[in-house]
């Protein structure tokens, strides 16, 4: 800091408008009315001087070298990730899933389906094939009737045959004792 | 890339993006944080933090103002909340830690004779303490324009007030300094 002296009063209407003017902040306006008070008053330029003395100075930073920002940077860098990593920390628990379990449960999967297959093959039907319909009591009752009668025809086929049989048989011997000489006629 | 593009990117999650804007900010993060704690560990943690901050708050940024301003906002406030919680800023000296060389203390130019240095030494305590003492909107607003070279409008949005309370805010800080300086010698 350069000055040890104290700073020159300026015009107290003038004060905040040459605060104003030194950080370039006043309008087009503000800013010719100072410069011609300026141009008439002592006390205020000076003032305006101290400022520009005074005030950079002020606002001097330590220069840091490069070694520290390279090392700020790092050190967010790293900060930012351990944030995010808490905020998904459930993201964890899935990680180790990542490597080797999808596949297991792949292998382990596909295991589980052959194993099914093979010993579970007769029992396959079970489920493929629909089981009969259960049939009504008077139905079964009409199914043994008709049983009961075809098995009545059965017989009655048969006793056919046998009449059939018994003609044959008489006709047969008729015609030897008519063939035989001096047969009784 | 323009920050308004980084920070919609991030927004979706991309942190690369935001590791762009820490790289670009970390500067001034770091010197504003200083300017208040006058420690080159706390400014390092408190902006670093500002940074996490804005990261896990970054949905919460709707791009009414620059990305900028906003994180100035959580700097500037990271700050005032520390210092509150220490009850004082560290405004010992502008003569940064002890342990840096004595050149680098030096502000001004090397013909400086000793009695001037000392001289001048005093007159940085006083404008320090003048500092610490100064209400903390004075002060935000003084090291914002004066430190961190930002423009009344800018000041205005990181402190969310107007440009006006601003400019009343900077001329009362200036002042005071004055003030403090006229007493001196």
């Amino acid at each position: 800091m350069k000055k040890s002296a104290p700073l020159e009063t300026a015009c107290r209407q003038y004060e905040e408008d040459l605060v104003l003017h030194y950080y370039g902040e006043n309008s087009d306006a503000e800013r010719r009315r100072v410069e011609e008070h300026l141009a008439t008053c002592d006390c205020c330029r000076r003032f305006l001087e101290d400022l520009h003395g005074l005030l950079p100075q002020m606002a001097d930073a330590k220069e840091m070298p490069q070694t520290f920002w390279d090392s700020y940077y790092r050190e967010t860098v790293a900060k930012l990730a351990e944030q995010e990593e808490r905020k998904y920390w459930w993201r964890s628990l899935f990680k180790p899933m990542r490597t080797w379990m999808v596949p297991a449960f792949g292998t382990a999967a596909v295991a589980v389906l052959i194993v099914g297959l093979v010993f579970g093959k007769g029992n396959l039907r079970l489920f493929v094939e629909p089981r009969p319909e259960r049939i009504p009591q008077e139905i079964l009752a009409d199914e043994k009737q008709l049983e009961f009668f075809e098995s009545m025809d059965m017989l009655e086929a048969l006793g056919k045959l046998e009449n059939q049989d018994d003609q044959t048989e008489a006709l047969n011997s008729d015609s030897k004792h008519a063939a035989l000489p001096g047969g009784v006629a | 890339m323009r920050d308004e593009e980084l920070v919609a990117l991030s927004q979706q999650g991309d942190r690369h993006c935001f590791e762009i804007l820490v790289r670009r900010y970390m500067e001034k993060a770091y010197h504003i944080a200083f300017n208040f704690t006058r420690d080159t560990e706390t400014a390092k943690d408190l902006s670093q933090d500002a940074f996490l901050r804005a990261y896990a708050n970054l949905k919460q940024f709707d791009g009414r103002s620059s990305f900028y301003t906003w994180f100035y906002r959580i700097v500037v406030n990271l700050c005032l909340d520390h210092a509150r919680r220490r009850r004082r800023v560290a405004w010992e000296s502008l003569d940064y830690t002890s342990d840096e060389p004595a050149e680098q203390r030096q502000l001004a130019d090397s013909t400086y004779a000793p009695d001037q240095q000392a001289i001048a030494g005093e007159a940085k305590r006083r404008v320090d303490k003048t500092l610490e003492t100064m209400p903390k909107k004075q002060r935000t607003a003084f090291l914002l324009r004066n430190h961190q070279g930002l423009s009344i409008a800018d000041v205005a949005k990181v402190m969310k007030t107007t440009e006006g309370t601003v400019r009343v805010y900077l001329h009362r800080a200036v002042a005071a300094l004055r003030q403090s300086l006229v007493e001196f010698v």
